[in-house]
């Protein structure tokens, strides 16, 4: 299901928080309202973990992360390296990487299998990307934006991109990302999808301009409305117990 | 996976602050001395939806700086004023961002409110502005009229919160929120740091204007009566001196107790019936210049017999700077 919130009076919550499939960041400063927001979802299921990064709210926008791993700029301190380290559990590998274009969240778009990267991101990067992260990256641009993070959402069920991006173009991402993907916009009509939206699996959260109709959307492409956690839970039930 | 040629031109669709127009404008808000005066006015009909006043505005700095690639020292800007749309949603929002400091509001229903009100509102934009940028907004709105909405009920409650602390007003706010409110305008504007202080009477001009002309105008005798208002409320933001008492002993003191952000709160301080300060909660860290001074709110209510003592003053003011 999805949610609508506010940031402080912003609608920009894909920039003050980062939600993966097995933890949650959240900026610090914000008020209760937002927090309580994440942990009435999250709490029993994934870590909710407030931190900021390089002293900033932005945490969204410059760290990138999925179920198998956290990458963080140049410009986080030890303090919150070492946070982040003890909060996400051990399977989640936390790495602080040296990239000029240091806010990673609007640069690289991932799920738990497939990242699309900035056109002029590093090799280097990109190999720590594909060690960390352990996904398939691929350089692309979003109806001709490089900020590809910024410009797209997606998990591993489906995912949102720029409005005016073209039919090729969506059937080329669609084909590279191997998810249904949609054309749409948040925050009634704001392009900056990433911004204003963060979504995983099971749950997504967005602006509180959201309209109905662009929730009804959402819900729909990335599959919300069946989903729940519990059926990752069950799953690795199955595999425990002999039954 | 090689890279493929981009088919697709750049979309830019930046925010206005990213702009190269807004960057221009910062820069000469730093070094320019205007050298024109604002064309006159054109006369508009009381009843067009769409009236508009171009201001050509011809600004060049003494000094430019030299690390510009592109800019050459000269930006010609054309502003136009129209009366509020639903598409510039965005635009205000973003402008009255911090109109009640950090608390929590219906922000986006008081943006929903200004917009509808297209008989009585202003915003400026650039001419031919693809981006539609909002640089400035002027509206004024019936307390009593909009008094069921969410974001003025959350408004109302927090100017009272924040007068608590000063006894005599408290009493004058809530009676201008209260009984009076039918006869109340809350007057609204805001702008981009640097706007040009030439738009500014045209823009006080066109916005008491409109109310006038809406008391002829509204289809009913309601609507028109909301616009007949004695008594405008208003909330602004001032730099007010650290020490107050230090500046008496310097008689060459430069430092002035107050700074106001806007140049014409200092007319409607002024002319004001009363007027309260509140800490706000945001300090946001000064430039070297304000460093002896911190950020406050200013309410301040003003009669509406005041205002053509200020449209006068206004000019005046800024005819002379």
């Amino acid at each position: 299901m999805a949610t609508r919130l506010k940031f402080e009076n912003s609608c920009e919550v894909g920039v003050f928080s980062k939600l993966t499939n097995a933890y949650c960041l959240v900026a610090i400063g914000g008020s209760e309202n937002f927090y309580s927001a994440f942990e009435a979802e999250l709490s029993d299921v994934i870590p909710v973990i407030r931190t900021s990064i390089g002293g900033t709210r932005i945490v969204g926008r410059l760290c990138i992360g999925n179920k198998n791993g956290l990458l963080l700029p140049h410009t986080t301190t030890d303090q919150e390296l070492q946070h982040l380290k003890n909060s996400l559990p051990d399977q989640v590998r936390v790495q602080r990487i040296e990239e000029k274009l240091s806010a990673l969240g609007n640069c690289i778009a991932c799920n738990d299998h497939v990242a699309l990267t900035h056109t002029d991101l590093d090799k280097e990067t990109e190999e720590v990307v594909a060690d960390v992260l352990g996904v398939e990256v691929f350089r692309q641009t979003v109806a001709g934006n490089i900020l590809v993070g910024s410009y797209c959402a997606f998990s591993n069920k489906g995912g949102l991109v720029h409005p005016h991006t073209s039919v090729e173009d969506l059937d080329e991402l669609s084909t590279l990302l191997q998810v249904p993907l949609v054309a749409g916009t948040v925050n009634r009509g704001s392009e900056v999808i990433a911004a204003g939206m963060t979504v995983n699996d099971w749950t997504a959260f967005c602006g509180a301009d959201t309209t109905a109709t662009e929730l009804s959307v959402i819900e729909n492409v990335f599959k919300l409305r069946e989903a729940k956690p519990s059926a990752i839970v069950d799953e690795m039930r199955k595999s425990l117990f002999d039954s | 996976m090689p890279r493929r040629p981009r088919r697709h031109q750049r979309l830019k669709s930046w925010p206005i602050t990213f702009s190269p127009f807004g960057r221009a404008l910062a820069r000469m808000g730093s070094v320019s001395k205007p050298k024109r005066h604002s064309e006159s006015i054109e006369n508009h009909t009381p009843s067009s939806s769409n009236g508009f006043v171009k201001h050509p505005l011809d600004e060049k700095p003494e000094g430019s700086e030299s690390s510009d690639g592109e800019f050459d020292g000269v930006v010609q800007a054309d502003f136009a004023f129209f009366d509020p749309k639903p598409n510039d949603f965005h635009g205000v929002k973003t402008l009255l961002q911090t109109y009640l400091d950090v608390e929590e509001w219906d922000l986006s229903g008081f943006v929903d409110l200004i917009l509808e009100q297209t008989t009585v509102g202003t915003v400026v934009k650039v001419e031919d502005d693809e981006d539609e940028g909002i640089f400035a907004l002027a509206t004024a709105l019936n307390l009593s009229r909009y008094r069921e909405q969410k974001c003025i009920i959350q408004l109302k409650d927090l100017f009272l919160a924040k007068a608590s602390q000063e006894k005599g007003v408290a009493d004058q706010l809530r009676v201008l929120l209260g009984e009076q409110a039918h006869n109340v305008g809350l007057l609204v504007s805001q702008r981009v740091v640097n706007l040009p202080p030439q738009l500014l009477p045209p823009l006080y001009d066109s916005l008491f204007n409109e109310v006038s002309w809406a008391t002829e105008d509204e289809p009913t005798e309601e609507l028109r009566n909301s616009f007949r208002f004695k008594h405008y409320v208003m909330l602004s933001k001032i730099y007010k001196h650290k020490n107050p008492e230090q500046k008496r002993k310097r008689s060459d003191d430069s430092e002035e107790a107050i700074v106001y952000v806007k140049p014409e709160d200092e007319i409607f301080h002024k002319l004001s019936s009363w007027s309260f300060c509140f800490p706000l909660r945001t300090q946001q860290p000064a430039p070297h210049e304000m460093k002896n001074y911190r950020s406050m709110g200013l309410i301040m209510a003003v009669e509406a017999d005041k205002i053509p003592t200020f449209r006068q003053e206004l000019g005046s003011l800024i005819n002379e700077s």
